[in-house]
């Protein structure tokens, strides 16, 4: 659906200052369907990758290559994207319903259809009750909630989120989660930023991983958290009463088992010890 | 760059929220301000003159109006388009199916239909004091306040232009300069010190070539003192501005084109 063909970003702020690499020759692909975690820490380049395939900055070398499914056209491409940005700000003497027009009447909806979509929305967004109100009065959250609500008003096919469960609480969380995973679920790709990795893991279907503007993995989650664990074992069992616990390498399982049965002792479990994503993101 | 229907709907609708949104944080409380300040100015000033009220009144209400257009072609001309990439409202705007120039001329024309309404409304509590005290109607009364039109937009392209490659607190100094120096050169030239330094009066001529042409906007005097002024004259100001402000357009949409939105 979206590609990224060794794409590089030199910033040059000032002639006197030493130039800057944000993105340095980063490729992968967004397949269609999934939600897809942009993991990597501050300044990893994470918003620097989203703002090139937004084109609001240009890449220093390499091409951003859109589906089949978002057409080649500019027009038609836009269309059928939805983008919220990194701590949105809006208009501050427009009201929600007012922005919510605006967008809606800049995808090409009339009305009526912006009309259904807020009031399909603005409930599961629990925004409805601020939606004659100024933005200027908005929370954090409520600037996220309308947002993310304007986002889907065209029904995108894909939809880039930069960091949009930050400032949340976390029912705000869970709610805007099991947003993203209904969107998906009606056919919607879903791209987003993240520094909250436990969200990430229980929702994503693959990540792409950036350190220090290189791309260090792309793929799906399960694969990165069994590429980062190591195969060891935890085993319950009853020894003489009492109850062990012991971590074994996989190597050594089927031995101690061996031994554990033979001195009659009941064994209660034996599970594989798994890295979370969490874990593995500060590893590395 | 083409122009489609769907184009034109885009930038209407952007001027349309853009002058919403401007309208909604008060300004025109400092219209009305301006406007009753006229009415009393013209008020006190018959008590004090004889024989030249109309021509106080017109004065005071041109120059309040003349200060005000510009004062909102700087100072909200200067966040137009620099405060949409700073807090980001401008990505809403742009990830949608607009194109950059259409985004910055729907912004360009919800200002300036701002600053039309602040005309609009100053120009009719300076001319019915104007007639009121016994002013009489003259085709200058309605080509001044097109020239104002004209300079005020012509100051806020310049504003934008300058906000898009400058820090705002740049834009500001640089815009005045621009506007104080234009009105002024022209005088200058004429100068005997100017045309006794050669090198300065070159500097000036190109100054004078280069810079927008605010003096020609300037037919206030010709009105309060009852001069003539030829149509060609009018014409031809008129014409002059049209070109350059469409010359600043092109250099804004070419700028925030090329321009990464940081």
């Amino acid at each position: 659906m979206l590609t990224f063909y060794n794409i590089s970003k030199v910033f040059n702020t000032d002639i006197l200052k030493k130039s800057f690499t944000a993105l340095d020759d980063v490729s992968f692909n967004i397949p269609e369907g999934k939600i897809i975690g942009f993991l990597g820490a501050n300044g990893a380049g994470k918003t620097t990758s989203i703002k090139i395939a937004m084109d609001f900055i240009r890449p220093s070398s390499g091409t951003v290559e859109f589906g089949e499914t978002l057409r080649s056209n500019k027009n038609t491409i836009f269309d059928k994207i939805g983008y919220l940005p990194e701590r949105p700000f809006f208009y501050p003497h427009l009201t929600g319903k007012d922005f919510c027009y605006y967008m809606g009447a800049l995808s090409g909806l009339n009305r009526s259809t912006i009309n259904k979509q807020i009031h399909f929305w603005a409930p599961r967004f629990n925004i409805e009750f601020a939606l004659n109100r100024e933005i200027k009065g908005y929370s954090k959250g409520m600037l996220q909630r309308i947002g993310f609500l304007v986002t889907l008003l065209h029904n995108p096919k894909l939809i880039i989120l930069d960091e949009p469960l930050a400032g949340l609480d976390p029912v705000g969380r869970k709610e805007l989660r099991e947003i993203i995973v209904e969107v998906n679920k009606q056919g919607t790709t879903v791209f987003f930023s993240s520094h909250i990795v436990s969200d990430m893991e229980e929702i994503c279907h693959d990540v792409v991983f950036l350190k220090s503007g290189r791309m260090i993995f792309n793929g799906s989650v399960k694969s990165l958290i069994d590429k980062n664990t190591k195969l060891e074992n935890e085993i319950r069992f009853i020894h003489d009463g009492q109850l062990c616990v012991k971590i074994i390498s996989e190597d050594k399982k089927l031995a101690f088992l061996n031994s554990c049965l033979s001195q009659n002792d009941n064994i209660i479990s034996v599970k594989r010890v798994q890295a979370s994503l969490e874990e593995i993101f500060y590893e590395v | 760059m083409r122009f489609s229907l769907n184009s034109l709907k885009r930038v209407l609708m952007i001027s349309h929220y853009t002058f919403k949104e401007i309208i909604k944080s008060k300004i025109l409380l400092n219209t009305l301000f301006l406007g009753f300040a006229i009415l009393t100015i013209t008020y006190v000033a018959l008590s004090f003159t004889y024989g030249e009220a109309t021509k106080i009144s017109l004065d005071f209400g041109l120059g309040l109006l003349t200060m005000s257009s510009i004062g909102i072609a700087i100072f909200i001309g200067v966040g137009l388009l620099s405060k949409e990439i700073e807090s980001r409202t401008v990505y809403m705007v742009i990830s949608r199916p607009v194109k950059r120039h259409e985004f910055i001329i729907g912004k360009i024309l919800g200002l300036n239909l701002v600053l039309m309404l602040n005309i609009a409304i100053l120009s009719v509590f300076t001319y019915l004091t104007y007639f009121y005290i016994g002013g009489v109607f003259t085709s200058l009364l309605i080509w001044t306040i097109f020239f104002i039109m004209l300079e005020s937009l012509l100051v806020l392209l310049l504003v934008c232009l300058l906000s898009l490659i400058t820090t705002q607190t740049l834009t500001v100094i640089i815009s005045l300069a621009v506007y104080v120096t234009s009105h002024g050169i022209h005088t200058a030239l004429k100068t005997s010190f100017t045309q006794s330094q050669p090198l300065l009066e070159q500097l000036l001529k190109i100054l004078h070539y280069i810079l927008p042409a605010f003096y020609k906007l300037n037919i206030k005097s010709f009105l309060l003192y009852q001069q003539e002024i030829a149509t060609s004259y009018l014409l031809g100001a008129s014409l002059h501005t049209l070109f350059y402000c469409l010359f600043l357009v092109f250099l804004c949409i070419y700028v925030f084109k090329t321009k990464d939105l940081n």
